[in-house]
């Protein structure tokens, strides 16, 4: 679907420039009698008109292509010999099965930041899909009618507050607060904290989605369980849930989206720790569990906020910074297309 | 009101005396009396909107997924009030099944389906389950059909079919009841010959309340028939009576299509 625009907008144009659906739905054409034609001037207008779209749609194509090719060249430069590079070419295996990130030193191995990416995103769906996906159970099957108006409004506002925003809460209300609640004063960030914060921001996504899945469901099936004598809760957890599956998957895959891609917020509260991997097998000040959660961390995301301001284009350094970039783009990408099988599945 | 004045060797299964129901501050249904015998088809005939599903729905208490609904008056089966206190909602709903103008299959396969109902009633034994399943789908007379694709999906079926499954599906927990909200509303004229046939064989066994727009449908598959209008029972009286020789003129101009 989303190409037939510019497929259709040639072939139209070919047809000599009038309206090709006015002479389909002219039931005359079929009769051997001439076409209805517009005006000149409507038809110059229209061949413009076309042109116009035409360009637009060739533009955002254009950027989308650029935006991938430019992001695909400087992060491939650091595996290629390309022109234009001036840094060392490096294996892919010293990139992404090394955790030794040293730049300094000439080593980069970035699976630090893709664990980190994975743990924290991962973490934070642990929070966000159950609690999303009841909340949208909620919404839809339960909660009286104000209150449903209501949760709903509420959720699409949520959706639109800037990331950073999150990103301030977490780092001067939820850090202090959990510091001082269950750490004795030590620092609280790493993946607990992050994780919680992208999990609050998914969730409206997560639950408008599952609102919709539900509420889309026929009122027939709920009705049909219940006549079988299920209780609301299993008619809800044995056919209500199963049956809006496809599109309760997609929901968090786009959560999921969300929240892998996020830097700002998740720079804020994540402590921007390259090494973590190393620190959280070396200390010993706390108990596994808890210096899991609670080791000073990085992301893809805020290690590419963090450090790609400050090295020189062409250099190692900064063509491993596009790698990252390369690979955020592509898992992205993965989603996204996983978002619509799943969404094909739903109307098989 | 009119009652049958026959013989009738079958005990009264569903009696239902000065009933009302009214949703918010609209009154739906207004002083209602009938006895719907056991082993016995009854068909619930009248113009749309006059409260038939509405009717058949408080029978199983089903309405109550809805909010804001008022059910007053005298409800029994069996002589025990279905809306006292104590009585246990689920209980009534294995008692009492109920298949829907739509066909409405849950996405799962045709055998989990079937058996969804005595899961819920906790059997889990596989044996007793496949037992439980077969039987159902063959008082359906869906078995033949679909005994080699239990696994598959039930969406996947015709209409038809999927209406019979809904009716193995009711049946699996063995109930005493089964309310019919115009289940042949959606199917084409040889789905809905199955069906009928399947009431006449149904019957023996179970007393049959069915709701229907059809008029031909009423007067082939049931023994009494009650015409309803704007909330209020007008006449009710075996099935032949109805459609030949009807007490009450309303009765007949919308049995012959003048009105409704």
């Amino acid at each position: 679907m989303p190409d037939a625009p510019e497929a259709s907008i040639p072939a139209a144009s070919q047809r000599g420039g009038y309206s090709a659906e006015a002479r389909m739905d002219s039931p005359s054409a079929e009769a051997g009698v001439p076409a209805f034609r517009h005006s000149r001037l409507q038809r110059l207008a229209d061949r413009w008109a076309r042109l116009g779209f035409l360009a637009c749609s060739l533009l955002v194509v254009g950027l989308i292509g650029g935006i991938l090719f430019f992001l695909a060249t400087r992060g491939l430069a650091a595996f290629l010999p390309l022109a234009g590079n001036t840094g060392r070419v490096l294996s892919f295996s010293e990139v992404f099965l090394s955790a030794d990130w040293a730049p300094s030193s000439d080593r980069f191995g970035i699976l630090p930041f893709i664990a980190g990416s994975l743990g924290v995103t991962g973490l934070a769906l642990l929070i966000a899909a159950p609690a999303g996906v009841l909340t949208g159970v909620f919404i839809a099957k339960m909660a009286p009618a104000w209150m449903r108006n209501l949760m709903r409004q509420v959720m699409d506002l949520l959706v639109g507050i800037p990331s950073v925003v999150y990103g301030i809460f977490g780092l001067t209300v939820v850090l202090p607060l959990v510091s001082r609640t269950w750490l004795e004063d030590a620092p609280a960030s790493g993946f607990a904290v992050s994780a919680l914060i992208l999990a609050v921001m998914i969730v409206p996504t997560i639950v408008s989605l599952s609102t919709d899945a539900f509420e889309s469901l026929p009122s027939s099936l709920d009705e049909g369980a219940q006549a079988l004598g299920s209780s609301r809760w299993q008619a809800i957890w044995r056919v209500l849930i199963p049956a809006a599956r496809p599109r309760l998957l997609t929901a968090t895959v786009l959560g999921l989206g969300r929240a892998i891609g996020e830097a700002m917020a998740v720079q804020m509260v994540i402590g921007n720790n390259p090494q973590w991997i190393a620190l959280m097998r070396e200390s010993t000040d706390r108990a596994p569990f808890l210096r899991a959660l609670f080791t000073p961390a990085a992301t893809l995301t805020t290690e590419l906020v963090q450090e790609l301001p400050n090295t020189a284009a062409g250099s190692t350094w900064n063509n491993v910074l596009f790698a990252m970039g390369l690979l955020l783009y592509l898992l992205t990408m993965v989603l996204i297309l996983a978002t619509r099988r799943l969404g094909r599945g739903r109307e098989a | 009101m009119l009652i049958p004045t026959v013989p009738e060797t079958k005990p009264i299964k569903l009696s239902v005396r000065d009933m009302a129901f009214s949703y918010g501050q609209k009154k739906i249904l207004d002083g209602l009396s009938m006895d719907i015998h056991a082993e016995r088809v009854t068909a619930i005939i009248g113009p749309s909107g006059c409260g038939k599903s509405t009717f058949l729905k408080c029978f199983n208490r089903i309405h109550e997924v809805s909010t804001d609904v008022k059910v007053s008056g005298d409800m029994q089966i069996d002589g025990v009030d279905i809306y006292r206190g104590g009585i246990d909602v689920v209980d009534l709903r294995r008692r009492v099944g109920m298949v829907f103008q739509k066909p409405n299959p849950f996405p799962k396969s045709i055998y989990e389906n079937v058996a969804f109902g005595p899961r819920l009633f906790g059997v889990q034994d596989r044996t007793t389950l496949d037992g439980i399943v077969e039987d159902a789908l063959r008082k359906a007379a869906l078995w033949e059909e679909v005994k080699d694709r239990l696994k598959e999906s039930a969406t996947g079926m015709s209409g038809g079919q999927q209406q019979r499954l809904c009716i193995a599906r009711a049946l699996a927990v063995n109930p005493e009841v089964l309310l019919m909200d115009e289940p042949c509303s959606a199917l084409d004229p040889i789905a809905t010959a199955k069906i009928e046939d399947l009431i006449g064989e149904l019957k023996e066994s179970l007393t049959i309340v069915i709701v229907t727009h059809n008029m031909q449908q009423a007067a082939r598959v049931s023994d009494y028939t009650a015409f309803f209008w704007l909330g209020k029972l007008v006449e009710m009286d075996l099935t032949e009576r109805i459609f030949t020789t009807p007490r009450v003129q309303m009765t007949e101009d919308y049995i012959t299509g003048r009105f409704g």
